[in-house]
């Protein structure tokens, strides 16, 4: 049987795909940050967020405790239908029945949010990664955006759980192994057969002048800087919410600006 | 037996330079073992794996793979090729200690493999050392993949967030659950700690053996790519590291 224009709808080819943009860097260069204050500034609804880092930073950066809410991870609710004895082939139907019940999406007023979690068990994160590309998969077409923040590293990328990217911003710090990280992101993307439309530098709040003339030579396309600001500082040294920091905080005025640059409508 | 020394920590803490200078201070021979496909310990110590004509764990892989596919005897295991390159393909020898590199992967999937092997290795080359030295990846996927079961020493480097008090609870379950076993858990501060950070940390009951000091000259160092090994020993980086490893014992 042919495949006929319903079945594309059916599977959100081609129509309204939530474009996906994804945060990448080196560990602690502030990816989470950024996402948090994308988050915050952009105009779209609505919007979901992918906190794909076992270290599950983001919630607290956005204000929520997931907990609290009586939401669980991915790698939680993985670990819950393993731990009954299910058989493997049985799991993305029991997880996509955990979803459908509301445990795993939280909903927030500006945004909703699904996070990777940690994993307890001995091996590597490709069964809960699995999971989370086959949710994005069914979700991404209810959203106009959505934006995955990465964990530090590469390993993710081999994963592809995300194979189409809208914008890719790589989230950098003042090293020398920036320069390295942002070949090896290119290396691996172009193996694993990952596509992105857009790839963006985004400098920390670490930047100089200096650093800039220093690792701009790559000749990728530059986005601006995360400005230094210990309001930021003070918050994540608290784990508070960055929705709390003033609208005119550097850091606030520099991803506005970042955004702008990339072309995205904010609020 | 050597001893078995695991440096991890969030991304950016500052990993890979405590281990860097680390070796300077341990009794040698040690080997290093640079576990992150994002980054080199060899560069760090100004060792240019590809001039000295040497592999990466990931590349041996990928040359013991291709030589059973080009005609070599199916009846010899990729393990059995891949061991075959260890010694003279990816270790480095260097002056007081040696040096093996996982590398970075271009396939699809996870570093479970690489580190199997890599898990093996360790074993095998471990009794010609003194000690063994173990630079994570960022994060914890690493973990779970139990690559050093009986560790003797564990340092946490610690960047001045939140996040890293929930990082140190995250360790602790991750290790518990997948049964790797540990002699002492370390926790140190990273360059970026104030005074109020430090008294956060140190009133966590971990056991605190201090921070290693802001180093102007190592950032440069960082920045430019430059050997750590040239770092002058009255450099406060190097100065810290020392006496953070007199507290564990290890000087």
């Amino acid at each position: 049987m042919p495949i006929g224009a319903s079945d594309l709808r059916e599977s959100g080819v081609g129509l309204n795909m939530g474009k996906i943009n994804v945060i990448t860097g080196r560990g602690g260069t502030g990816k989470s940050t950024f996402t948090a204050l994308f988050a915050r500034y952009i105009r779209a609804k609505p919007l979901l967020l992918i906190d794909l880092d076992p270290d599950e930073s983001l919630a607290k950066m956005l204000g929520v405790n997931l907990e609290k809410e009586g939401k669980c991870t991915v790698s939680d609710a993985l670990y819950e239908v393993m731990g009954k004895g299910k058989e493997t082939k049985d799991v993305p139907d029991l997880l996509k029945r955990k979803m459908e019940e509301g445990r795993i999406l939280y909903r927030d007023r500006k945004f909703d949010l699904i996070t990777l979690g940690t994993k307890l068990a001995p091996g590597c994160y490709c069964l809960p990664d699995e999971m989370m590309k086959e949710t994005l998969r069914n979700l991404n077409k209810n959203y106009e955006i959505v934006i995955v923040d990465s964990p530090a590293g590469l390993e993710h990328l081999n994963r592809k759980v995300t194979p189409d990217i809208n914008d890719l911003f790589v989230v950098l710090d003042p090293s020398e192994k920036s320069a390295k990280h942002i070949e090896r992101i290119k290396y691996v993307t172009r193996g694993v057969k990952i596509a992105y439309k857009n790839f963006y530098l985004v400098g920390n709040y670490r930047f100089t002048d200096e650093v800039e003339t220093y690792l701009l030579k790559t000749g990728e396309r530059y986005l601006g800087r995360i400005a230094n600001d210990p309001l930021v500082r003070e918050s994540n040294l608290k784990g508070e919410s960055l929705f709390k920091i003033p609208e005119g905080s550097p850091s606030s005025i520099s991803v506005k600006k970042i955004l702008r640059e990339a072309g995205y409508v904010l609020v | 037996m050597a001893r078995k020394i695991v440096s991890t920590g969030r991304g950016g803490a500052g990993k890979s330079t405590f281990v860097a200078l680390m070796s300077r201070y341990l009794k040698p021979p040690s080997l290093l073992v640079d576990l992150d496909p994002d980054l080199s310990l060899a560069d760090m110590l100004g060792i240019d794996f590809q001039r000295e004509g040497k592999r990466t764990i990931v590349e041996a892989l990928y040359d013991a793979v291709k030589e059973r596919q080009e005609g070599g005897s199916p009846l010899t295991p990729v393990e059995d090729r891949f061991k075959g390159f260890v010694w003279g393909d990816c270790l480095y020898e260097g002056k007081g200690f040696d040096i093996l590199t996982l590398g970075t992967k271009d396939l699809e999937g996870c570093y479970c493999y690489p580190d199997h092997l890599l898990r093996k290795t360790i074993s095998q080359l471990s009794k010609n050392y003194s000690n063994v030295v173990v630079d994570s990846p960022a994060g914890l996927e690493h973990l779970n993949r139990n690559i050093v079961s009986e560790v003797d020493d564990l340092f946490v480097v610690l960047d001045p967030s939140d996040k890293s008090l929930i990082h140190i609870q995250k360790i602790k379950a991750i290790l518990k659950e997948v049964g790797t076993m540990y002699d002492h858990f370390y926790v140190l501060a990273n360059y970026m700690f104030d005074e109020a950070s430090e008294r956060v940390f140190k009133e966590t009951g971990e056991n605190y053996l201090g921070k290693i000091a802001y180093d102007k000259k190592l950032e440069e160092y960082n920045l430019r790519g430059e050997s750590l090994q040239k770092l002058p020993e009255d450099s406060p980086a190097c100065r810290s590291v020392r006496a953070i490893l007199e507290k564990a014992g290890l000087v």
